[in-house]
């Protein structure tokens, strides 16, 4: 790699980790690109030769999340046990325990969520493909166990679980709620989702 | 007659000539303000064009607002009160609980249709964790949800949901679905049948543990 295309690079990760930073710290609205590029020593000129504006750079900063989330998800998944439902809640808790730690970030794509252009330079939330297979899987799998109907819609499901999932964020920002009070709302949704998936005996 | 009865019998005393102007400024001043937020965005509408395309001074808006996030939270308001007044007729247009759910939301959509940048918007602007917008959007959304709940409510009393039903996690959870596909740009797909399809089948998989048994 050439001393130029390193700088590039080096640049870019510096305005990304800055962005992130802020985000998190001020939320979406307050957040500046001239404040990144402050942060991050660098004009803002040079911030758009990268990046769009602060859109595709939120999208930009989650998309570099997915790798250590999926990394989470790997190493509890192979442990998971018993009930279909009991395994779909412990995949979410991991999603809860991972974005609260950088909570205002996550609300900071939740608010932007609704108003991006889907024009396709940004990714909305609940199309990561990787995380929706995984809940595919363990759906299947409890086709496969038994405990888990096998008319089930699985598409819609996860839309249905993933609507709650995205919606339960508001809980900390107006109630002051933390991880463990997001898990057991998502608890108690999920387990309202099986009653209408669940065999019957 | 006491001065509580002649307090009783006051509203019904017809408007000063200035309280009456103050309601006409205020009605120009939200409509503008709903047009451009709509037209430009949050961010974009700025006070000065807002007050502008309301004939008024920008020291006027002032004086009825505290800044634009006020304004904002006022115009959600008035376009929620003008949606609950839109929603009367739909209520009993139909017997089962599927059916009062989607007539509800059709014509949520509906309503929604030529303004759905400020309704998103307004969507987004809930969650700023600003406590006093926040405050008012939820306030909002509240008296929404309650025709959520009087539905499932009806349905639980036909027999048709099960007794056991929890109204409140339930209402929740398809106002979430029904958010999220604001997220996903369902709301603007020029299909309306695929909408309600979408709409119908997500309240069906909401619903579908509490069926009561036949």
């Amino acid at each position: 790699m050439g001393a130029r295309q390193e700088r590039k690079l080096a640049t870019r990760a510096r305005v990304l980790a800055a962005a992130r930073d802020l985000f998190d710290e001020h939320g979406f609205e307050a957040t500046t690109i001239r404040l990144v590029a402050q942060r991050a020593g660098v004009s803002v000129g040079s911030v758009f030769t990268t990046f769009s504006g602060k859109d595709e750079l939120l999208s930009q900063v989650m998309a570099d999340r997915v790798e250590a989330l999926q990394g989470e998800l790997t190493r509890v998944i192979p442990h998971l046990r018993g009930p279909t439902v009991d395994r779909i809640r412990s995949i979410m808790a991991v999603h809860y325990g991972f974005e609260t730690r950088r909570l205002k970030l996550f609300v900071a794509y939740v608010t932007a969520s609704f108003t991006w252009a889907r024009d396709g330079a940004v990714a909305p939330i609940g199309s990561n493909n990787r995380f929706r297979g995984i809940l595919e899987d363990t759906l299947k799998g409890g086709v496969a166990r038994g405990d888990v109907r096998p008319d089930i819609d699985v598409d819609l499901f996860i839309d249905a679980l993933l609507a709650a999932y995205v919606w339960n964020y508001r809980l900390p920002a107006q109630a002051g709620a933390d991880s463990s009070a997001l898990i057991a709302q998502m608890d108690r949704q999920i387990g309202l989702l099986f009653d209408g998936i669940a065999a019957r005996v | 007659m006491t001065q509580t009865s002649v307090c009783a019998f006051a509203p019904a005393q017809p408007m000063t000539r200035r309280a009456l102007a103050k309601q006409r400024t205020r009605r120009h001043l939200l409509d503008a303000a709903k047009r451009l937020f709509n037209e430009r965005g949050y961010e974009a509408a700025t006070v000065r064009d807002i007050a502008a395309a309301a004939g008024l001074s920008t020291g006027a808006v002032f004086a009825s607002f505290a800044d634009k996030a006020d304004l904002f939270g006022a115009v959600i308001l008035d376009d929620f009160d003008a949606l609950l007044e839109h929603l009367q007729a739909c209520e009993q247009a139909d017997v089962t609980a599927e059916g009062e759910l989607l007539c509800l939301f059709n014509s949520i959509y509906a309503f929604q249709r030529d303004h759905l940048p400020l309704v998103r918007a307004a969507i987004g602007h809930s969650w700023l964790g600003q406590p006093e917008a926040e405050r008012r959007v939820r306030a909002g959304v509240k008296r929404v949800l309650g025709h959520v709940g009087e539905v499932l409510r009806r349905g639980v009393e036909r027999g048709e949901l099960s007794a056991d039903l929890d109204i409140r996690l339930t209402t929740e959870m398809i106002w979430e679905s029904f958010i999220a596909n604001y997220r996903h740009g369902l709301t603007e797909a020029s299909d309306r049948e695929a909408l309600t399809t979408r709409l119908a089948a997500q309240i069906r998989i909401l619903l579908a543990g509490w069926r009561a048994a036949a």
